[in-house]
């Protein structure tokens, strides 16, 4: 597998959300708007890419008994700054992720990608890996938070689309499911014109 | 084993203790910087703010009073207030008071009121929280109409409506109760 | 999938079709119609049609062009839908919003799970809640019942009596309080309250529900064990604090709960096929709109409680299979 595919696959293929449903509580939690949307796939790209590297870099000392304790303390320091740093300098988009950047740590697909490809591939693979299943993340919540934001309160990015309110349910938790539903679908279907 | 694990948790609370050291401060200046600028949106202009808490008539938690200083001179009061009558949990809010009770504006600080219908409140949602400027709680009732007065109601959100003048009202009634020691302090 | 599927003899024919049943229900839908007719007028009589065209009309469009498969619309189960869906809404609501309404039950509710038959939820009512979640402030605005107003430029709006209960209740006021506000039993009756078009009148619910009885389109089990379990429910409640909880007639007159027990808990795809299911079925509605009532959020929990229910359909037919044809009943 080259690396461009190795790249690509999270997008439509292999999409973290759409096709391997992982990280839905976040998927589903935070994509009231395509701003927090796009916030939280960010954040979790820059966790996802970094406890990839550190991963794959410290396989080889890690003893396979304890590699899931030695994962998890890796994967909740980098929350842990990514938490920080957030606060600090981004403190509005802060305020509307709120619990769900703690809650990054127990996304499945960052331990997911540490156990399944960084342990286990080079660390110009896992980089590549954790760059593309990030984006491919963040390109998924941003969609979802950029369908709901535009039927449920009809803007994008905070940029008025038309007058009015929009359908409510969109905005409501109802209305995240019901847009992951339909997007699942549209997924399968693009998937099967590509490949 | 054992040797790894203590090695992978020192390298990372070291990380971690050298980044919390580093955002401290951005984090509180963020904070402070947030609270300030609720201050601004129902004051006039000022230069000193002076913080003093009072307990309300009614409620279990005090209230904070920003007292606001221009040339030494009190110019307005900010008081963040809070209700539990809300729709969805707690609603919280800043008053800003004339030193002679006159409110100049109020805005919402924290709710989870109903998106559409109950956040009508937040003022960038609708100028339904316009009414409050220049409101004057001594001469007029802050109350919706529909319990007697002189409030507009939220169309479909009566309850939301509700509970915002309630806030307001706790703020104004611990302001009017504390409004000779509030003054004295100018003087002091 | 064209898999035929053959059981044992004896078979028999009945008459029934899909389209004979539909146009049943149809039928029998005609007094709360023109109960709905008289009091709301001709706001009323647009909406219906706008509801029944535009469910036909994306009917039509998903079969044609989506699913690329027959086109169905005339068998009746579109038009049940929008009409439904109508009397569900307030007879004031913007026509843009009930296209929209009609869109959800007919492509969110029907046509996703692949149409007559197969959705797991009355598409309906799937079109109610999303409207009522989506636009709160227009399906709440309820239009006071006159007599054929040809308008609503100038008519008042009100609360249905279960909202002013509510909001009273909340208030901290006690019932005995309110109840004078309310409209009198008569009224809520013949359905001289404010409401949801189809829902005001209960006793041409009835009526319609009685004829599609004799006609043997629904079984008794559903809307009895729904009305019944309400009334016992509500009735516990109102024995231990009246004040608090309102007695179970008035329960039973207001809001949606005949509609909903009667004509959509009913509904065949969407309800379980044994009688002792039905029971349950109808039990579980009944005791879930009481408590959403009583302890939820919104004044009214029919629409959300048959909902509920239906996720639990396969469950119950899972459990209680009907009897087949011809089986003996044993130890009987």
């Amino acid at each position: 597998m080259g690396q461009l595919q190795n790249f690509s696959k999270g997008f439509v293929k292999d999409n973290p959300v759409f096709v391997l449903l992982l990280g839905l509580c976040p998927a589903l939690g935070v994509t009231t708007s395509a701003y927090n949307g796009l916030g939280m796939g960010l954040a979790t790209t820059f966790v996802l890419l970094s406890s990839n590297i550190v991963v794959s870099l410290i396989k080889g000392f890690i003893p396979s008994k304890v590699r899931i304790p030695s994962f998890i303390v890796v994967i909740a320091s980098f929350v842990t700054i990514t938490e920080l740093v957030m606060e600090a300098f981004l403190p509005a988009l802060y305020d509307s992720l709120g619990l769900f950047i703690p809650l990054i740590v127990v996304n499945c697909l960052v331990m997911g990608r540490a156990e399944a490809f960084a342990s286990k591939n080079n660390t110009l693979s896992s980089i590549v890996d954790g760059l593309g299943m990030g984006l491919g993340f963040a390109f998924a919540l941003t969609l979802l938070g950029g369908v709901r934001e535009i039927l449920g309160a009809g803007e994008i990015f905070g940029l008025s689309l038309f007058a009015g309110d929009g359908m409510l349910v969109f905005v409501l938790a109802p209305g995240a499911f019901i847009g992951l539903g339909y997007l699942v679908a549209l997924n399968n279907i693009v998937k099967k014109k590509l490949y | 084993m054992v040797l790894t694990l203590i090695i992978v948790a020192a390298a990372a609370s070291f990380t971690l203790a050298t980044i919390y050291n580093l955002t401290k401060e951005p984090i509180e200046r963020a904070r402070e910087a947030a609270r300030q600028e609720a201050i601004s949106m129902v004051l006039p202009e000022f230069d000193d703010l002076e913080e003093r808490s009072f307990m309300p008539p009614t409620g279990s938690d005090s209230l904070q009073f920003n007292m606001a200083y221009k040339d030494g001179e009190l110019v307005g009061i900010a008081v963040a207030t809070y209700t539990g009558m809300g729709y969805s949990g707690r609603i919280r809010a800043m008053v800003g008071f004339q030193p002679d009770g006159q409110i100049i504006d109020v805005v919402h600080l924290e709710h989870a009121e109903t998106p559409g219908l109950g956040d009508k409140i937040e003022k960038d949602k609708s100028d339904w929280s316009d009414q409050f400027q220049g409101f004057d709680p001594r001469e007029n009732t802050l109350k919706v109409q529909a319990d007697g007065g002189d409030i507009d109601n939220i169309t479909a959100a009566t309850i939301t409506a509700r509970a915002y003048c309630d806030a307001i009202d706790r703020a104004f009634q611990t302001f009017k109760e504390n409004q000779a020691s509030i003054i004295n302090m100018e003087k002091e | 999938m064209n898999i035929l599927t053959v059981s044992g003899s004896p078979h028999y024919h009945a008459k029934e079709s899909v389209s004979n049943l539909m146009y049943g229900v149809i039928f029998s839908l005609i007094p709360a119609m023109l109960v709905s007719f008289y009091f709301f007028g001709l706001p009323a009589v647009v909406i219906t049609l706008t509801a029944i065209v535009s469910c036909m009309f994306f009917e039509f469009i998903i079969q044609k062009y989506l699913i690329k498969g027959p086109v169905t619309i005339f068998d009746g189960s579109a038009i049940i839908t929008g009409l439904l869906l109508a009397f569900n809404v307030p007879a004031n609501l913007p026509l843009g919003l009930m296209v929209i309404g009609s869109a959800v039950a007919i492509g969110m509710g029907k046509m996703t799970f692949g149409g007559l038959g197969k959705n797991p939820f009355n598409p309906a009512l799937v079109g109610r809640v999303f409207l009522m979640i989506s636009f709160p402030v227009q399906m709440t605005t309820y239009p006071q019942p006159g007599a054929f107003p040809t308008r609503f430029a100038d008519v008042v709006t009100g609360p249905t009596p279960l909202t002013k209960l509510k909001d009273g209740i909340m208030q901290s006021r006690t019932v005995s309080e309110i109840m004078p506000e309310l409209p009198e039993y008569g009224n809520l009756m013949l359905g001289n309250m404010g409401g949801s078009m189809g829902e005001i009148s209960a006793i041409a619910i009835i009526l319609g529900g009685i004829y599609m009885l004799v006609k043997k389109i629904i079984s008794w089990h559903i809307p009895i064990a729904f009305i019944g379990s309400a009334a016992i429910f509500a009735g516990i409640f109102w024995l231990i604090n009246p004040e608090v909880y309102p007695d179970p007639v008035f329960q039973l007159l207001s809001g949606g709960l005949m509609l909903g027990a009667i004509y959509m808990a009913t509904d065949y795809t969407t309800s379980p096929m044994a009688p002792w299911g039905m029971i349950i079925f109808g039990v579980g509605c009944g005791l879930l709109t009481v408590i959403i009532r009583f302890f939820g959020a919104y004044p009214e929990g029919v629409a959300f409680s048959i909902l509920i229910m239906n996720a639990f359909v396969p469950l119950i037919n899972r459990g209680m299979k009907p009897k087949r044809f011809g089986e003996e009943v044993k130890n009987g």
